[in-house]
């Protein structure tokens, strides 16, 4: 599939480079974290240089999920109406792609963290004719509502709008930085694999 | 219609060439000589095996078999984890000789060539492990070998195995790289966001048949795939029956190290049997698991060591029903033990209990009708001379090792040490410093001696030393540092003497 250009009423080519960049934020943001957290453990066990290797891989799959994330935002963003600007319609996907990945944090740190659903709600829930039918719905209201307020925002005001296009430029700095972090990392992979 | 191969039919395929090109050579040189087969089963504590006295019956196959075995009482592992207890073992030599200090290290390059493949040079030499750690040796030593079998062969199928074909230089931190990365299962984090949810759901897919057999989830190798060892017995007792003879087969396998995953057979085989543990006091180095933990921990681990049994016995009956055995020297035993007591579960452990430390040793060769207790102490170095010896080879010098009785020609020397060690923190081209725990044993006493650890430093320390009579408190659980003042000091002065001998080439 051949997306249309710019003016060509679907995406530019600095619109793609935000979405792109925006998508690789939060991927290679968990990445670091996680590799930082574990650089202790793999230095306990091998050493610095494992430690280095380790999160080098995590980079590079960072970069991969990165890119096939980006692709399935673009091809959502051939949904949205192009009664919206580009501008606008990029604003949206990054907040997509910023409360999904939020999200998906979550769930993980809450096994990180190992926290627990409040007693009161397990209870409630205990007590629910259909428990997990229940629970998804609770679930996918909440995230559903932390998408369409910010979404209601990008889309409706003008000044929604400035503070995401201000944030994503901000974020794009730090991706861009990020991005040289996985070149870095397929350069040692290299390294340790030749 | 046309039929096509998959990779693993193909490799299964390729694992058979080597036989036909090497059959004539093995049987025109070394007629009549002793096949050897060494079984291990990775952290097998000779602590929780019925056969040595463990009191839930963990091993009713092993204790059968062992009627017509020969049964080492008190055998001890190189080291408490795979490197060094391993490297002891295929070397016949101690850490500080053979210098596998680090997880995933090498021995050191200069002693490379002292290993039990490069001797049987006679046998044609075969080897396997599912242990990704093991394999570094493995690998090591792939020159010597005439059939190293790819380790991913006995594997499940996953969606992973592009790790190994793709980053075959790193195998090993490729594979906890993409574990890490992809895999939520044991943690229920990874580094991925989104690939890792769907991952899981394609993998279990794959493995759907035999997942109902493993209750506590299907066992995986280290870092990556899954695997059943039954499969493996299975495939490495056919690929024995049809090799070239004389042969030399090191297999290693997984089980029972963690994750403790038994099949359906024995799930809960133990559970609320009223079986209570000694009471042991906290170790310094105490990961402060609590005495629960530490319970259901055991429980989980003696159930898995009834799944190895069970497959020992079984490749045990298939290889003697095959008439293999008649003319085979078959040997079963460990590369460390496993602890689950003093807070600590497992072997990441600066300790060296016995536990951790003893392993099984059984030796069984062809027509022994009886079984044969030695209740001497014996070395993993030991293996290594006494298999030369059993199959008319010269022992090189650099073997540390001595003949094990009853095939020693004298008496061991009752004067012997034997070294295990942890020093996973050392380089292998510098001094024995840092971060590291030694013990000896010499009669019934044994010294263990720890030394710049930051459990300790954090007491004002830098060395800590206990000493028990092994003998008569095989659980340690009376330290006769204080009260045995003076023999604990002679010993101490003599491991250090020792240490100071290994470090002097390397400052």
């Amino acid at each position: 599939m051949t997306l249309p250009r710019s003016n060509g009423n679907y995406y530019h080519r600095q619109g793609l480079l935000s979405l792109f960049l925006m998508c690789a934020f939060p991927l290679h943001f968990w990445t670091l974290l996680l590799a930082f957290r574990d650089i202790s453990w793999v230095i306990e066990r091998t050493n610095v240089w494992d430690a280095i290797g380790v999160a080098s891989y995590g980079m590079i799959y960072a970069f991969i999920e990165s890119l096939l994330v980006f692709i399935v935002a673009s091809l959502l963003g051939l949904l949205i109406s192009r009664s919206w600007s580009v501008e606008r319609r990029v604003a949206l996907l990054s907040v997509f792609t910023l409360v999904i990945s939020l999200w998906a944090m979550v769930s993980q740190l809450y096994f990180l963290w190992e926290v627990s659903l409040p007693d009161s709600i397990l209870q409630a829930l205990a007590h629910n004719a259909h428990p997990v039918r229940t629970m998804y719905m609770a679930l996918f209201t909440l995230t559903a509502t932390t998408f369409v307020i910010p979404a209601y925002f990008v889309l409706q005001s003008d000044k929604g709008l400035k503070v995401m296009r201000d944030l994503v430029e901000r974020i794009t700095l730090l991706s861009m930085f990020y991005i040289f972090l996985s070149f870095v990392g397929l350069v040692i992979v290299i390294i340790r694999n030749v | 219609m046309r039929q096509t191969i998959n990779r693993r039919d193909f490799l299964k395929l390729a694992g058979l060439l080597p036989l036909s090109l090497a059959a004539p050579r093995f049987m025109q040189t070394s007629l009549g000589k002793k096949n050897v087969i060494i079984i291990v089963f990775d952290a097998f504590s000779a602590y929780n095996i019925s056969l040595y006295g463990y009191s839930r019956a963990t091993t009713p196959n092993i204790a059968e078999l062992a009627e017509r075995a020969i049964v080492y009482n008190n055998h001890y592992a190189g080291g408490n984890f795979t490197t060094t207890g391993t490297a002891s073992l295929l070397t016949g030599t101690n850490p500080w000789t053979h210098r596998a200090f680090e997880l995933f290290g090498e021995i050191a390059p200069a002693v490379a060539a002292h290993n039990i493949f490069n001797v049987f040079k006679d046998h044609y030499r075969l080897a396997y492990t599912h242990n990704l750690v093991a394999n570094v040796l493995l690998k090591q030593f792939r020159n010597d070998i005439d059939e190293l079998i790819p380790r991913e062969l006995l594997l499940l199928g996953s969606y992973g195995s592009f790790v190994q074909t793709l980053f075959g230089n790193d195998e090993d931190i490729a594979s906890v790289g993409w574990t890490r990365n992809i895999k939520l299962e044991e943690t229920g984090y990874a580094y991925s966001l989104f690939l890792s949810q769907l991952y899981q759901p394609l993998q279990d897919n794959l493995v759907k048949n035999i997942r109902s057999q493993f209750p506590r989830g299907i066992p995986t190798a280290n870092y990556d795939d899954g695997f059943v060892l039954g499969q493996g017995i299975d495939w490495i007792s056919e690929r024995l029956i049809a090799a070239p003879q004389p042969f030399l087969g090191y297999f290693h396998f997984l089980p029972p190290h963690s994750p403790y995953r038994t099949t359906l057979e024995f799930y809960k085989k133990f559970n609320n049997d009223g079986f209570e543990p000694t009471e042991k006091p906290l170790s310094v180095f105490s990961q402060k698991q609590d005495k629960h933990d530490l319970l259901r921990r055991r429980t989980e681990y003696d159930e898995y060591i009834l799944h190895v049994d069970k497959e020992f016995g079984r490749m045990y009956n298939h290889l003697e029903s095959s008439g293999l055995l008649e003319n085979t020297i078959l040997v079963l035993t460990s590369d460390h033990g496993e602890l689950q007591e003093r807070g600590i579960s497992g072997h990441s452990t600066a300790t060296l209990y016995e536990p951790v430390i003893r392993i099984p040793l059984l030796i069984f060769e062809p027509g022994r009708k009886t079984r044969l207790d030695i209740n001497t102490t014996t070395s993993a170095i030991d293996i290594l001379p006494t298999l030369l010896h059993l199959t008319d080879q010269a022992i090189p010098d650099w073997a540390e090792g001595t003949i094990l009785p009853p095939f020693a020609p004298t008496v061991q020397d009752p004067d012997r040490k034997i070294y295990v060690m942890r020093a996973h923190k050392n380089k292998h081209d510098q001094p024995i410093a840092t971060s590291a725990s030694i013990t000896m044993m010499k009669e019934q006493y044994k010294i263990h001696y720890y030394m710049n650890y930051p459990d300790l430093e954090k007491n004002g320390q830098n060395e800590l030393i206990s000493l028990f009579d092994v003998q008569t408190d095989p659980e340690e659980l009376v330290d006769l540092s204080i009260s045995h003042k003076k023999i604990a000091n002679a010993l101490l002065e003599e491991l250090k003497t020792k240490l100071a001998e290994e470090n002097k080439p390397f400052l």
